[in-house]
């Protein structure tokens, strides 16, 4: 006689059998264009990363093995295209952070013109990229721009904001900032409204200040808010392309080449598809190891 | 999945197609429809077109169109697929790019008996690969110095008006000087103008590599340094090394450089219109903006040649036409395509978008370009025309010298430079 097991689980009833088929059902629609369109891409391009082909004739692809990722040794580009996304994202996420968070306690307060800010913030996030990148174009512009007309009139130097290579990463890091602080100010505002009133309340009556208040209460209440924004943010600003596209052609001297704009001019500009594929992939991994590392460190320890 | 994204891309280009032409004459073969890319408002042109049909009655055309930015990114695209476009107008330097690739059709046994003595010798070089010629070529366009006359003669500047007395870029120079007015670094007449090109900003190859190589002699020792600087790539096409960071090259970029920091006389980003709006007194570019001046004389204005050091040379070159290797219809497109850049119908092509015949023969037909001021164009392409360096690799050194260029009118070292858009390109080169 064998003893029952104890890990068998429970035969399912055809009733949950049939619920199964058909949450599978509805889903397979999806699942399947997911396939299609994420991850029979990223396999395909994971294959291109070991060939070396141009994009005008594939048919000629011979398969190289690592060479494409002994290149990004080798060369600088990887390095400094790489270097250059890096700081581009600490200066965006350092920016849009406390600024939208600051924002968001603004319009989360009784202060009067909240409605005219909130608009006022929103507006570049829903600009076309084009249109933003335009009329930055025409603000740092060196001779007829309106910051430089400002500072010639207070007696500063006229600035060569978008044709420095010290200057230039920079700008563009401001630029995406200022589009993208309002969407982080929404996002903290919906973390901000779901924090309990009777925290701060009860805290205020046992003597706490305000900025007590926010620094011990809101502030960790907010963790998960905060984890979310600064992954969204990191990840937006590591895959940036339209500034670099639009603004300076990735110029002046490489200082403004972020990585996806790199891959983009080298798969269709340089005609060198493997490489590119080779540094989608590196990418791909770089931006998943920082949100898994972002994650952990800005993990949740408060729950309400 | 190729495929699909190539439907989706078709789709995406289809967009912007423009109707269909179809003739009335009958047909009494195989219907055969034509698919064409080219960019807006390019060649063929419906006259030609339709001209051409009465004598093909069975063929019709399908034309598609996407923006010059988006061409080059869109022919690497639908080009190696398996049912390309018939019909490609396309940037001509590319042709040898796109030769080796396998995505052009040769056009060499359809070409008509005498085109050989009667094309430009700069656009056969460009638009031939390992002795096969891949586009027969319908327009030429090189670049001038146009002026203000009224701000010329203002600053007591008389700019010559033929070659054999065009100005050293020293006295150019002198020129932009006496010319500017306003403060330094926001002036607010320039003494030369940027340029409409890309995103205005100065370096382009077209446009701005004529500085080094005109410091160049292509008559000196091929081992020579002033040699290599002449012809800024080997003439084969098979390396850039030494031949971009020559003593040379680096002096004629300092000069350069300074154009646009120490004279601080050219802007270092676009000013939309400048010239025509009186904000420089000096600029280049090619007959586009003469043809529009006579239509439209909103300023006074004149034009000089092109400025050199020891060599006078202008870059030659324009969109050309082009069959698909993998065309459905090889023979009917290549006739078509030969047929659009020969005789009338080119004159009709030619004479439609204002640019200049690639044949010699046409140019008597052109009066606007036999006297002053558009015939400095002539001239120069004639006398001085060079295609930008002809290679399989020319989208890749284009954008890599561009770049180098760029950065040494933004105040980068013109060595540092040159020397790693050498190692750029000989990268590319390695493939």
């Amino acid at each position: 006689m064998t003893a029952p097991s104890l890990d068998r689980r429970p035969d399912r009833t055809a009733r949950q059998r049939r619920d199964t088929r058909t949450a599978f059902a509805f889903l397979a629609p999806f699942l399947l264009l997911l396939l299609i369109f994420q991850y029979l891409p990223l396999a395909m391009m994971a294959k291109n990363a070991f060939m070396d082909y141009s994009l005008l004739n594939p048919g000629a692809a011979k398969f190289v093995g690592l060479l494409n990722f002994e290149d990004m040794i080798h060369f600088d580009d990887a390095r400094e295209s790489l270097a250059a996304t890096f700081l581009f994202a600490l200066v965006v996420v350092l920016i849009v952070i406390p600024l939208g968070f600051v924002l968001a306690l603004f319009l989360n307060s009784s202060l009067p013109a909240r409605g005219v800010v909130r608009t006022i913030i929103m507006l570049p996030v829903v600009t076309s990229a084009v249109v933003v990148a335009t009329m930055w174009n025409f603000l740092l512009d060196p001779s007829n721009g309106l910051i430089n007309g400002v500072m010639s009139l207070l007696g500063l130097p006229r600035q060569p904001f978008l044709t420095s290579p010290n200057q230039a990463l920079i700008m563009i890091s401001v630029m995406t900032a200022w589009q993208q602080v309002g969407f982080a100010a929404i996002l903290f505002l919906g973390g901000l409204q779901g924090v309990p009133k009777e925290l701060a309340e009860a805290a205020r009556i046992d003597g706490a200040t305000r900025w007590q208040v926010l620094w011990n209460i809101t502030v960790p209440l907010l963790s998960r808010t905060t984890l979310f924004v600064v992954v969204i943010m990191t990840v937006f600003s590591l895959q940036a392309f339209a500034p670099a596209f639009l603004m300076t052609d990735g110029g002046p001297q490489d200082s403004t080449n972020l990585i996806v704009y790199h891959i983009y001019k080298m798969a269709f500009v340089m005609q060198n598809a493997g490489y590119a594929s080779a540094l989608s992939v590196v990418l791909l991994l770089i931006v998943l190891g920082i949100s898994l590392l972002q994650m952990w460190l800005l993990r949740a320890k408060w729950n309400y | 999945m190729k495929r699909l994204f190539l439907a989706v891309l078709a789709g995406g280009t289809a967009l912007s197609a423009v109707p269909a032409l179809a003739q009335d004459a009958a047909c009494t073969a195989e219907p055969v429809t034509l698919r064409i890319l080219r960019t807006p408002g390019n060649y063929p042109y419906p006259a030609a077109m339709e001209a051409w049909q009465k004598e093909h009655p069975c063929v019709s055309f399908e034309v598609n169109e996407v923006p010059f930015a988006q061409l080059g990114d869109t022919i690497a695209v639908q080009a190696a697929s398996d049912d390309p476009p018939d019909i490609l107008v396309y940037d001509g330097p590319n042709t040898q790019s796109y030769a080796k690739a396998g995505i052009l059709l040769p056009v060499t046994d359809y070409l008509p008996e005498g085109w050989a003595d009667d094309i430009l010798p700069a656009t056969r070089a460009e638009h031939s690969y390992e002795g096969e010629v891949y586009s027969p070529g319908i327009e030429q366009t090189t670049v001038a110095m146009y002026y203000n006359k009224s701000l010329t003669d203002a600053a007591g500047i008389t700019p010559p008006q033929t070659l054999d007395e065009a100005w050293t870029w020293p006295e150019a120079l002198a020129a932009f000087k006496a010319c500017q007015q306003g403060d330094p670094g926001a002036p607010t007449v320039w003494g030369l103008g940027p340029t409409r090109f890309g995103n205005g900003q100065p370096g382009l190859v077209y446009q701005d590599l004529i500085y080094q190589r005109s410091n160049g002699d292509p008559e000196a020792d091929p081992e020579s340094s002033a040699y290599k600087t002449f012809w800024a790539m080997a003439p084969d096409g098979s390396t850039v090394e030494g031949y971009l960071d020559t003593p040379e090259a680096i002096e004629a970029l300092t000069f350069y450089r300074a154009l646009f920091n120490e004279e601080a006389v050219a802007p270092k980003v676009g000013i939309p219109n400048a010239f025509f709006d009186g904000k420089a007194c000096f600029y280049i570019d090619t007959p586009a903006a003469g043809s529009a001046l006579l239509k439209d004389p909103v300023i006074d204005w004149g034009i000089t040649p092109i400025p050199y050091f020891k060599t006078p040379v202008v870059h030659t070159g324009s969109t050309t036409i082009g069959v698909t290797a993998r065309s459905k219809n090889p023979e009917i497109a290549a006739q078509f395509a030969v047929d659009m850049s020969w005789g009338e119908l080119a004159y009709m092509n030619v004479s439609q978008r204002g640019n200049l015949p690639t044949l010699k023969s046409l140019f008597d037909r052109f009066p606007v370009y036999q006297d002053y001021p558009m015939k400095v164009f002539v001239d120069q392409l004639e006398h001085w025309g060079q295609p930008r360096p002809p290679s399989p690799y020319f989208a890749q050194y284009d954008r890599v010298v561009t770049d180098a260029i760029r950065s040494v009118a933004f105040g980068g070292d013109p060595e540092e430079a040159m020397q790693n858009a050498e190692r750029e390109v000989a990268r590319a080169m390695r493939r």
